[in-house]
Parts: structure tokens; sequence; C-alpha cells
């Protein structure tokens, strides 16, 4: 487990707004973009937590830095989208589990 | 005949990555006039453009903005401007007025492009919340930005298509056939 505090308010703020405006826009946008905009704020909120998270953290937060940009870019692959989403899920899934008392307790 | 405006038609991309190198003033000016001189149905011009330059403000605006991914040096934003809709009696929805803020946009991406800038347009934002940032009157419709900058080394090729299209595949010829 980790207590670590990973934002800063104006930082929390910001998310809020994108969180908010992104609910707000989708009522008129295509479908596909939905998935787009909470990546979008998965990789901002990824580059806030940056500086402050542990060692628990850094790789997944990195990757999702480096590697969310790109999936934008493959929306029109239905596929190949959903094939990096669920690479995505598990790299989210283990983070979870270094974060849990499961992976403590594993042999 | 102009090859060089046929050529620049097609080179032109959407920019989301761009560089902090600011744009000159006279260049954010050349891409103001050309707007002017785009098509506006029945000549009306309801378009107002707002020129934002201020880091701060910038910064605002991106952050209620999902849709802008480049950090531009600078943004205009393609109002329309009611007065000039209830005037001539247009209804709010008249398709000329979003038609106008098409040949506008164009128009300025197309001249940024001469210029050997890099532009980008954005739709997706609260207008409610742009409206707030920028101090908006009523009557003025915040409906797309134009970011304008430098592109970045590292920027990547836009959205791809999501079929390989040709003007072909758009197009009849004097009566519709199915294809
Ligand atoms: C009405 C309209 C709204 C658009 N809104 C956005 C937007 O909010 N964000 C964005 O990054 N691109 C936006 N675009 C750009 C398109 O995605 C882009 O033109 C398209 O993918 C084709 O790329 P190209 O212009 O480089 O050929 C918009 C384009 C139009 C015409």
């Amino acid at each position: 487990m980790s207590e670590n505090w990973v934002l800063k308010e104006d930082e929390a703020v910001e998310l809020l707004a994108l969180l908010i405006t992104s609910a707000r826009i989708q009522m008129e946008e295509p479908a596909q973009y939905g998935p787009l905009r909470l990546l979008t704020a998965a990789e901002r909120l990824s580059g806030m937590m940056l500086e402050r998270a542990s060692e628990k953290s850094l790789a997944f937060l990195q990757e999702n830095i480096e590697r969310i940009p790109d999936m934008h870019m493959t929306m029109s692959d239905v596929e190949a989208y959903r094939a990096a989403l669920d690479e995505r899920c598990r790299a989210v899934a283990a983070c979870l589990l270094r974060h849990s008392s499961l992976s403590e307790a594993a042999p | 005949m102009s090859e060089a405006v046929l050529d620049n038609i097609r080179t032109r991309r959407v920019v989301r990555e761009m560089t902090d190198e600011p744009v000159e003033r006279a260049q954010i000016e050349a891409i103001l006039e050309a707007a002017r001189w785009a098509p506006s149905g029945g000549n009306l011009r309801p378009n107002r453009y707002i020129v934002v330059e201020d880091a701060e403000t910038r910064r605002l605006i991106r952050l209620v903005a999902p849709g802008m991914f480049q950090r531009a040096p600078v943004l205009i934003l393609i109002c329309t401007n009611g007065d000039v809709v209830a005037e001539h009696h247009l209804p709010p929805t008249d398709r000329a007025l979003l038609i106008d803020i098409g040949t506008a946009a164009q128009t300025m991406m197309l001249a940024a492009h001469a210029l050997g800038l890099a532009s980008g347009p954005v739709t997706s934002y609260s207008k409610e919340a742009v409206k707030l940032i920028l101090n908006l009157p009523d009557n003025y419709s915040p409906e797309m930005f134009i970011c304008i900058g430098h592109k970045a080394e590292t920027a990547q090729p836009g959205m791809r298509a999501w079929k390989k299209i040709t003007w072909r595949d758009l197009t009849h010829w004097e009566r519709f056939q199915s294809k």
C-alpha cells in the first residue's frame, strides 16, 4: 500500500475541467471520441502524478504518457485500438497489484 | 494556372504538436486578412475573430478544450456575431452561418500554410467555459478555434483516414449512381 499525496489542488482542478467539459462536448460528438477523452484524462493525470509517485507506479505512468498519444492515431483501426486498450488494462491491473496487499502476500 | 495554390491545398495537414516559437504579428495579421477575403453568404460577414496570444489565457482555454492537443502560441477564435444574424432576420440555425465559419477556417489554414506556419482547427471545447474565460458578450457565439504556430519536429502524423478515399469516391457525375 502507498499513501503518498501525488496531486496539487491546481492540478486536480485542471483534471476536473477536462472531465467535466469532456462530458458536455461528448453529447454532440461521435461515440468513438468518448474513450479518447478518457484516455486524454488518463494521460494528463499520469503526467501530474509523475513527480511525486512511488516506484510502484512510475513505469506505468511513464508508459501512459508515451503510449496514449499514439493510441489517438489508432482510433480508425478498431482492432488495433482494442488491443492497445487491452494492453493498458493489463498494465493498470499490474499496477493495482503492486499497490495491493495481494502482492505482499504473494509467494 | 497557379500550381502553387493547388500544391498548398494538397499539402496542408492539421498539426497537433507545435513549438513555443512565437508567431510574428505581421503573419497573424496576414492570416486575418485572408479570412476577410473568404466567401460569405449574402456578403453579410457575420464572423468576428478573437486573437489570443497571452500564455495564461491560452492555458485556461486548453483546460476547457479537450480536443485541443496542441499548445499553440496563437489561437484565433471564430465567433458568429448574433447582432448581424438578428439584423438580417436570419434564423440562428441558418446553414450559411456554419458555412461562413468553414470558408474562413479553411482560408486561414491555407494562408498559414502558405506562410510556412502550422495550423489546426478545434471545435471540441465547452462554449460556455470559453465565453466566460474570454469575457465574450452574449451575442458572440464561439464557433471554432484555429491554432497557429510552428510544427514540432516530434509531431505525429494526423488521424488515419477511416478508409482510403480519393475524390472519385466522393463524386457523382451528372446524376447520382450507386457505387
Ligand atoms: C468541423 C471540424 C472540426 C474539427 N475539430 C477538431 C478538434 O476539435 N480537434 C482536432 O484535433 N482536430 C479537429 N479537426 C481536424 C480534423 O480532425 C482533420 O481535418 C482531419 O482529421 C483530416 O486531417 P487533415 O486536415 O490533416 O487532412 C476538425 C476539423 C473540422 C473540419
